[in-house]
C-alpha cells in the first residue's frame, strides 16, 4: 500500500480533532495489520472508490467518543451515545476524510468517499480480506483515536 | 429627556433582520442531525429564520417549493442520501432561477466548488464550520 494514501488521512485527522475540539493530538507509532482488527466500541467507516478499493476506519472507545461529542456540542454532557452523540462523531469522520479527499485530489488521485457509517458496540472485529490495514493512533487527551485505513489500487487501471 | 430610553449607539442590527424589521428565512439542508443543529445554533444567534430543515435534496426540493417565495436563502449540503446537493441545486436554480443557496460540504475539491458555482450557488464553506466564516457566507449572498 502507497503511504501517499495513508498520509492525507492520518494529517487530516490530527488537522480536524485539532481545529474542532481545541486538543493536542500526538501521532504514535505506525503499524501494519494483515488480519482482522479489534475495534474499540465506536467506529465510523468511510468506504474509497475510484482508481482504489478500500476504507477509512477511525475508531475510539465509547468514553473518549462521549467526551468529542460533549465538546463538539458546545459542552453539552453526553451521558448515554445518543442519536445526537453518534451523529457527531459522524461527522468528525466526514469532516477528516473530506479534508483528506481534498488533498489527494489536489495531488493527483482520483478517489471518491462514501458517506460514513456507524458501528457501535462491544467485542467488534473487522476484517478487510486482502487489504493490510495501517493504523495509525492518536494519543489525545480525551484517549485513544485509531486512524485505519486499508487501501488498493484497482487492478483495472 | 429624563426617564426617555435611547438605544446605545453601539448596539447593532443582527445580521438576521431585515431593513423594514422582519427575519430572513432559511432552509437548512443537510443529512447530519448534528450538523442542522450547529448551523441553526450559529443563525438563530444573530436573528435569522430557519423555516425549514431537510435531510435529502428530494424533501429540500419539496419543502422549497411549498415555501416559495418565502425562502431568502438555502444552506445545502452535497453527500446525502436519496438526492445529493448538486442534484437539488440544479433543480431549486430551475424551479427559481433568483435563489441564493449557499454549498457547505467537508470536501473542498476544487471541480466540485467550480461546479457548485457554475450551476448558480452564491458561495461553498468547506467544514469544519466556523461561526464567523457562516455568517460573513450568508450576509455576503444576501447583500
Amino acid at each position: 500500500m502507497r503511504l501517499e494514501y495513508i498520509n492525507p488521512f492520518v494529517e487530516a485527522s490530527c488537522e480536524i480533532i485539532q481545529e474542532v475540539l481545541g486538543i493536542e493530538v500526538e501521532k504514535e507509532e505506525l503499524f501494519l495489520k494483515e488480519t482482522t482488527v479489534p475495534i474499540l466500541g465506536v467506529a465510523v467507516l468511510i468506504g474509497l472508490t475510484g482508481s482504489v478499493r478500500g476504507r477509512v476506519l477511525i475508531d475510539m472507545n465509547i468514553d473518549t467518543a462521549l467526551k468529542v461529542a460533549t465538546v463538539m456540542n458546545f459542552g453539552e454532557e453526553f451521558k448515554v451515545f445518543n442519536d445526537l452523540a453518534k451523529a457527531t462523531i459522524t461527522e468528525l469522520s466526514n469532516m477528516i476524510g473530506g479534508r483528506a479527499i481534498t488533498e489527494l485530489h489536489s495531488e493527483g488521485f482520483s478517489f471518491q468517499v462514501s458517506p460514513p457509517t456507524i458501528f457501535t458496540g462491544t467485542d467488534m472485529e473487522v476484517s478487510s480480506p486482502h487489504l493490510e490495514a495501517f493504523i495509525v493512533p492518536l494519543k489525545t487527551p480525551f484517549g485513544r483515536i485509531e486512524i485505519n485505513v486499508a487501501v488498493k489500487e484497482r487492478e483495472d487501471n | 429627556m429624563p426617564g426617555e430610553e435611547y438605544p446605545n449607539i453601539n448596539d447593532r442590527v443582527p445580521d438576521g433582520v431585515k431593513p423594514n424589521g422582519g427575519h430572513f428565512k432559511i432552509m437548512v439542508v443537510d443529512d447530519s442531525m448534528f450538523v442542522t443543529k450547529q448551523l441553526t445554533q450559529i443563525l438563530t444567534s444573530e436573528h435569522y429564520e430557519v423555516v425549514a430543515i431537510a435531510e435529502n435534496g428530494e424533501v429540500a426540493l419539496e419543502k422549497y417549493k411549498s415555501l416559495y417565495p418565502d425562502v431568502d436563502l438555502v444552506t445545502m449540503d452535497i453527500t446525502m442520501p436519496k438526492m445529493d446537493g448538486i442534484e437539488c441545486l440544479k433543480k431549486i436554480v430551475e424551479f427559481d432561477k433568483n435563489a441564493k443557496i449557499i454549498m457547505i460540504s467537508a470536501i473542498g475539491k476544487q471541480d466540485l466548488v467550480k461546479e457548485s458555482l457554475l450551476i448558480g450557488a452564491k458561495n461553498y464553506i468547506v467544514k469544519p464550520l466556523n461561526r464567523n466564516k457562516v455568517l460573513e457566507r450568508i450576509q455576503n449572498a444576501l447583500s
